[in-house]
């Protein structure tokens, strides 16, 4: 197993958002979670990277401990995090965000490879190469923050909602790119309020209600789930 | 009249210059730890006590004092980062109180060692460059502008060309992002700290000879620094050597034809005005209020 997140509780202050959750990601699939506003998706993703302390429980990638480091030190590990509501760094440039993305490598030949990859994937970031993050679309933001992730040549991509606010035509880029990630041998975790789009991409999937995972499966299986099909897919 | 304006933007020009050294350094602090400094003007303080210690009293080279200056400012700004602001992380309002302690022991200290009267730093050099008969600039004045052009372009380089100087941009546009990017918010706000040290102390340096240094001599350029920053967009580098060099032209203007005690005020209702009109700054983006 890659990822094995075992029984994680993170707290804030008395209020516990994620109470004794597990999650697993094999090599080679895409892992997603939905769930509803609140129900914790984001901050799995951010004790996953160290931006939350855990209450209890461990995280393990590729067979070590990894809950007790410093998210700068997970990112070392090979774990890329594509944050909720894009994040790019608003006043560098979009390739001066993609180069921040490559930080600690030491590879550098190899990143100068990798950065023309992502403008080969990403064409419309390379017609904006020298203009500011802000200046970018919603879409070219998230194609930015997911370049961004994967300039730092990752071995675990997560992904926090990367649909949201997006036109429907944009969703399917980036579905497209989510699959062409893990083709490319870069597992993905998906967290998703589009239980649509997440379950139509994932290999395994997680519900969250209320800080638990109320069910796991196979997506097909949780597409024909009659609580499922009414809590999440309004159908 | 020609030579008063002429004598007055030279004026306004070492103004300018050494507030940028000490307004950068603030912003560049508070961009990245998003701790207001309230100890950095004691940074500029310390700067000009190094210079009495190694120049006036223990006689040995200007340059060497200026040098010894900058690392050894830098070095307390790294020791604040450790000893206060690295545990209140989560806490700036903590950091900022903390800074106001530490900005009372340091009076206290340099008190203790030096004195509280005025320190007299005997001339680097006499030498005045006479362009006419009303305007003249002493050669030690354009040092200090030329060694502040020279420190900020060195700094505008850095954090344009280098590695690191893109994780400071990036830290103090996102911290947690940055942090995502595996960028260390120990690593980088120490360095953060040592410039913004470094270069308070170096303006301290610089201006010792010029100015009269005395323990709270830190209160002066501290207000103004708040000035330039609010005036210029708080977290914009660009914006604050922008607005020291404004803010400076307007204060030596009107301390020229009127008061001083005027000038504050001009300053502090300019300041006002823009809060009022554009509450992030004359260049501030809306993300950093
Ligand atoms: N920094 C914080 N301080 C206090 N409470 C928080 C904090 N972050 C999240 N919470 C709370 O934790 C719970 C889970 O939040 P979380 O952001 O993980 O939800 P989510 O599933 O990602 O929701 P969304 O779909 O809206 O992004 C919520 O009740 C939220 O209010
Ligand atoms: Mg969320």
């Amino acid at each position: 197993m890659l990822l094995e997140v075992d029984n994680i509780t993170v707290a804030f202050g008395k209020v516990s958002a994620v109470k004794g959750i597990s999650i697993n990601v094999r090599d080679g699939s895409i892992v997603t979670i939905i769930g509803a506003n609140g129900a914790g998706k984001s901050t799995t993703l951010r004790a996953i990277s160290g931006l939350e302390k855990l209450r209890e429980g461990q995280i393990r990638f590729a067979g070590e401990v990894i809950s007790d480091l410093p998210p700068d030190k997970i990112v070392g590990r090979g774990i890329a995090h594509v944050p909720e509501g894009r994040r790019v760094f608003p006043d560098l440039t979009v390739e001066e965000n993609l180069r921040t993305g490559a930080f600690l490598r030491k590879d550098l030949d190899q990143a100068e490879a990798d950065l023309r990859s992502v403008f080969e994937s990403f064409p419309r970031l390379s017609e904006r190469l020298g203009k500011n993050a802000k200046t970018l679309s919603g879409g070219e933001q998230q194609m930015l923050a997911i370049g961004r992730a994967l300039m730092a040549k990752p071995k675990l991509l997560l992904m926090d909602e990367p649909s949201m606010g997006l036109a429907p035509v944009v969703v399917d880029e980036i579905a497209v790119i989510i699959r062409k990630i893990c083709a490319g041998g870069v597992p993905v975790v998906l967290v998703e309020q589009n239980a649509q789009l997440a379950l139509r991409l994932a290999d395994y999937a997680y519900v969250l209600e209320t800080g638990r995972v109320a069910l796991e499966g196979d997506p097909d299986a949780l597409l024909d789930d009659d609580h499922v099909r009414a809590a999440y897919l309004g159908v | 009249m020609v030579e008063l304006l002429a004598q007055t933007g030279l004026n306004a020009i070492y103004a300018a210059a050494y507030m940028s050294l000490v307004a950068v350094g603030l912003v560049l602090v508070f961009g990245v730890l998003g701790v207001i400094n309230f100890a950095h003007g004691e940074l500029f303080m310390i700067g000009a006590y190094v210079v009495v210690a190694v120049f006036a009293d223990f006689q040995m080279p200007y340059v060497l004092a200026a040098a010894a200056a900058l690392v050894f400012v830098g070095a307390v700004g790294v020791l604040m980062e450790r000893a206060m602001f690295a545990p209140l992380r989560e806490n700036p309002l903590g950091g900022l109180v903390a800074s106001i302690g530490f900005l009372l022991i340091c009076q206290a200290l340099v008190s203790v060692q030096f004195g509280v009267r005025m320190e007299h730093v005997p001339p680097v050099t006499q030498e005045v460059i006479v362009i006419s008969e009303k305007v003249r600039l002493p050669v030690h004045r354009l040092t200090v502008i030329l060694a502040s052009i020279a420190l900020l372009s060195s700094l505008w380089i850095f954090l344009r060309k280098s590695k690191f100087g893109w994780a400071l941009r990036a830290s103090s546009q996102d911290r947690e992002a940055a942090s995502l990017q595996g960028i260390s918010i120990s690593r980088i706000s120490i360095i953060a700290m040592f410039i913004g040290g470094a270069l308070a102390g170096i303006a301290g340096a610089l201006t010792a000879p010029l100015i009269s240094v005395n323990p709270h001599m830190g209160h002066s350029v501290i207000v103004a620094a708040f000035i330039v920053i609010i005036v210029g967009g708080v977290g914009s580098l660009e914006g604050a050597v922008v607005a020291s060099i404004a803010y400076a032209f307007v204060h030596t203007v009107i301390t020229t034809f009127w008061d001083g005690v005027i000038a504050d005020i001009v300053g502090l209702a300019l300041m006002l005005a823009v809060l009022i009109v554009k509450p992030t700054g004359l260049f501030g983006t809306a993300d950093r209020a």
